[in-house]
């Protein structure tokens, strides 16, 4: 086997256009070093992103992208992958992305379980537009759209993936990178759909969930020895938030992946495209 | 086309088959009819059903003829109604010596003829479940037009083949049932027999004429094309054509995903599409609402897309079962931003099989999407079609007219034909990577004269392939350039004009009626109807030609304006308020209709309507 490509390999020359100090920064770091231990070749990797300043990001990596709509990032990242199931396939986005407007697309991705890795880079406000309420920002946050503080309380995508039994739910920080890569490089070895939320500092918008105080919250779950086959410790720690906020693998599901029962409910297709005329006047047979 | 004229000989019966939903309707019409092809008729089945699973009143028209028909006929001369209480609505349908199949008298109205079959009865005896009652309305039927049982076991073993060979057996039983009751009713038996075959050609058993619903034919033309991808969240009228699709899908090779909404439907097949499937999402007009911004990532993204849309009768939730021809104009229209697109309405199952083909071939080679906009009439109809008509297009692409290097590898919609080309588990299409192309430099939007890019998949070894939403480089990155955005919008828009000379001149259907003094536009379902009503209206001395319009974007605004010579006069016919095929034909061509005629209550325009209608309009200036 060749020598697996360095991470510095992974940069793409397009200029980023993300604010200095951005915690996109450190995913990035992430990513390219996972894709480096994993030992992908650029071209085998398709990365499907919708809108906001996370779906920048396939942009500044070496890979294959498509860079669709907002909120609509699931569904062409499922398309993607059952054309062509060889392709590693990364969803990637924002919390307003994928909470928000993919909502709906969120909850059947967990239910589908394709075999895909999605990150959602988490700063609980919307960058891009310039600072609003997000689907995570907590209850009581100021920002533009809620001047008098937000009313709704935050929403948990962990806990509803692990409600969901979602093939692998993870929770990383773009403040560590080395820990996030390791996080990445297990959501794609795992087959079936694996949600990594990513903590995220936003330094022009968020000047609460700073850099800062994710630090001094989070503890590695590896280090309390916590069981991620054990769904009901897991619901509990994708739940936790406050003062203390755990990060790694908090639930991985023993689900078989939708490639898989696709295979096995209706069996393997036809890869000969010669017989479609064959297939065609069997069909049309029927007619008569 | 010569089988639009009605030759003399031309002869027909016309059944009406009526009952609740629940009660088989469709069974009956479509076993009956396939019987009926089988013996050398021409058979037309139209449907009209309540949005409802059961109870309602549902009924299907079965028209045979010894010649093609492609519309429904006038009066009935024969009603079978499962449920008696239905006869009193169909009195206005029926012939004068109609004959009326029930199971009791208390219900018919007066001044009928009535032939009382207990045909529940029948089949709890016969075939051990009233629901067979349908089997054995199947049997009385055959006996009325004077048609004998053979064959009747092979169909039904045809029909329900899946379902093993009791039901076969019992519905058989039951059919056996039906026609003998009405077979000792010597009187009643053949009172209505079919017309002579004398005049039909190729008269006797014809395997190579199929019955087969719109919806089907659009299924199949896409599995022509080697479709591999469909989607769709279930929606009247375009249901049936993705549940043939799942029912037929291992077989075929194709991925069918019925998705969380329409927006997911879109846009997982704009997904597939990216990765090489050649991929189609099905849909009404209303979910087509729902999928207007991936409509607009089709084109913006320049993915092959085949959009299936369904017409039926808004604005809303609207009419959910019935038809319309209402969202032309949206269909031509819809998305935000401005990028090209082609819209196909074939008016029946033949030309809807060819039409999913044109669809794929187009959306491949301009990267663009590609609608095939149809209604519920013509989808839920059933048509008699010539099985040669259904040919796998093998066309290969002409060259684009500024030939170049790149077209080694963008050229393979030719290749994506089912001739060559390695294909993975799901049909993938391998692009080859072009010989002299240095590693990483492919440009997913490079300019060209014709806007079409080369394509490569992601997956392309030593490539990379960056799509984007944004506007963007010829790399594919985003850009906020003045210059690369003209750049792009002219590169985009220009793919229009190859599309416009690729779908060609609208059909003249009657050619020798050319230098007819008026023309009557139409477009889609209404064809069938509209070349009816002119044979008629010709007969009587009327100078009319129908121009039927077989996709309407781009507009063949130069073919049409070549048609309408200056003392022509020119009339739609469409199932809308507000004529919007007339609207058109004013805004692309200069062409003012001096009028439409009309028809939107969510029922298709009857072939004496339509000629009432036009002989009101032509007659005013021509007559």
């Amino acid at each position: 086997m060749a020598e697996p490509l360095s991470p510095k390999s992974f940069e793409s020359n397009d200029p980023i256009a993300w604010c200095p100090g951005c915690g996109n920064f450190g995913i990035r770091e992430a990513v390219k070093l996972a894709l480096s231990e994993l030992g992908l070749k650029p071209e085998q990797t398709c990365f499907v992103s919708g809108i906001g300043q996370a779906a920048k990001a396939p942009h500044y990596i070496r890979c294959n992208l498509f860079n669709g709509l907002h909120g609509r990032t699931l569904p062409v990242a499922a398309g993607v992958k059952l054309a062509n199931p060889d392709l590693v396939v990364f969803a990637e986005g924002g919390d307003g992305d994928g909470y928000a407007e993919g909502g709906n697309h969120f909850l059947h991705a967990l239910r589908r379980n394709l075999d895909m890795s999605y990150l959602v880079h988490d700063n609980q406000i919307y960058g891009l537009t310039k600072g609003q309420t997000s689907p995570t920002s907590e209850a009581g946050m100021k920002t533009r759209t809620t001047p008098c503080g937000a009313i709704e309380p935050a929403f948990r995508p962990l806990a509803l993936a692990v409600m969901m039994d979602a093939g692998f739910v993870a929770r990383g920080f773009c403040g560590r990178p080395r820990q996030l890569a390791d996080i990445i490089k297990l959501a794609v070895q795992h087959r079936g759909f694996s949600l990594v939320e990513i903590l995220q500092n936003c330094v022009s918008f968020n000047h609460v969930n700073t850099a800062k105080w994710y630090s001094h919250r989070i503890y590695d779950l590896a280090e309390e020895k916590h069981d991620p086959t054990d769904r009901d410790k897991a619901y509990h720690k994708a739940l936790e938030w406050g003062d203390r906020i755990p990060f790694g693998v908090i639930y991985k599901s023993s689900r078989k992946s939708y490639d898989e029962l696709l295979g096995d409910t209706i069996g393997s297709r036809p890869s000969d495209s010669d017989r479609v005329p064959a297939v065609l006047d069997r069909l049309l047979d029927q007619f008569s | 086309m010569s089988d639009l004229h009605r030759p003399t000989g031309a002869a027909e019966v016309n059944l009406i088959i009526t009952g609740r939903a629940g009660q088989g309707l469709q069974v009956i019409s479509r076993t009956l009819g396939r019987m009926l092809v089988r013996a050398g008729y021409h058979v037309f089945v139209s449907q009209d059903v309540m949005s409802r699973i059961r109870g309602g009143h549902n009924f299907a028209r079965v028209r045979v003829s010894n010649v093609p028909v492609a519309a429904d006929g006038d009066k009935a001369q024969v009603l079978v109604a499962l449920d008696p209480a239905l006869v009193a609505r169909h009195v206005p349908d029926l012939a004068e010596d109609a004959v009326v199949v029930a199971e009791a008298a208390a219900d018919l109205p007066e001044g009928l003829n009535p032939i009382l079959i207990p045909l529940a009865d029948l089949a709890r005896e016969h075939g051990e479940d009233p629901v067979m009652a349908n089997a054995a309305a199947v049997g009385a039927t055959l006996a009325l037009v004077g048609l004998d049982l053979d064959g009747t076991e092979e169909m039904f073993e045809s029909q329900f083949a899946s379902k093993g060979k009791d039901v076969v057996k019992r519905n058989v039983a039951a059919a056996e049932a039906g026609f003998r009751a009405v077979a000792v009713d010597q009187k009643r038996c053949c009172q209505h027999r079919l017309p002579s075959l004398g005049t039909v050609p190729e008269r006797g058993l014809s395997p190579e004429r199929l019955l087969i619903s719109g919806a089907e034919a659009l299924a199949l033309g896409a599995i022509a094309a080697g479709v591999r991808v469909v989607t769709a969240y279930p929606m009247s009228p375009a249901t049936p054509i993705v549940e043939y699709c799942f029912r037929h899908a291992q077989e075929a090779g194709l991925i069918v995903e019925q998705t969380e909404d329409e927006v997911s439907a879109a846009n997982l097949a704009i997904g597939a599409a990216f990765a090489g499937a050649r991929s189609m999402v099905c849909t009404a007009g209303g979910g087509f609402c729902l999928m207007n911004e991936a409509l607009s990532l089709a084109g913006m993204t320049e993915t092959p897309l085949v959009l299936c849309v369904g017409m039926r009768p808004g604005p809303a939730t609207g009419l959910a079962t019935r038809t319309e021809q209402a969202d032309l104009l949206f269909s031509i229209y819809a998305g935000h931003g401005e990028f090209p697109r082609a819209v196909l309405t074939p008016a029946d199952a033949g030309q809807a099989f060819l039409a999913a083909q044109d669809a794929f071939r187009i959306a491949d080679k301009y990267q663009t999407p590609a609608i095939i906009l149809f209604d519920q009439f013509m989808a839920d109809a059933l048509w008699t079609v010539e099985r040669n008509v259904l040919k796998v297009d093998n066309r290969q692409e002409p060259a684009l007219s500024e030939p170049r290097q790149e077209e080694r590898f963008f050229d393979s919609p030719g290749s994506l034909r089912m001739t060559d080309g390695a294909a993975s588990r799901t049909g993938r299409q391998e692009r080859q990577v072009p010989e002299g192309l240095e590693p990483y430099s492919y440009r997913r939007y490079e300019m060209s004269e014709s806007g079409v890019s080369p394509m490569l998949l992601p997956g392309a070894p030593q490539q990379l392939v960056y799509a984007d939403s944004d506007e963007h480089t010829e790399e594919g990155h985003i850009t906020e350039s003045a210059a690369m955005r003209l750049l792009m919008v002219d590169k985009r828009n220009a793919k229009l004009a190859g599309i416009r000379q690729e779908l060609g001149a609208p059909k003249v259907e009657v050619e020798v009626e050319v230098e007819a003094k008026t023309l009557v536009f139409c477009f889609g379902s209404s064809r069938g109807v509209v070349s009816e009503a002119l044979v008629r209206l010709r007969a009587r001395g009327h100078s009319v030609a129908m121009v039927h319009l077989d996709h309407v974007w781009p507009f063949p605004a130069g073919a049409v304006a070549g048609l309408v010579a200056k003392d022509k006069k020119v009339v739609t016919v469409e199932q809308n308020f507000s004529g919007q095929l007339a609207q058109l034909l004013s805004q692309e061509c200069g062409v003012r209709a001096a009028g439409t005629v009309r028809r939107y209550d969510g029922r298709q325009f009857t072939v004496a309507e339509v000629e009432a209608g036009l002989e009101e309009l032509v007659g005013a200036k021509v007559g």
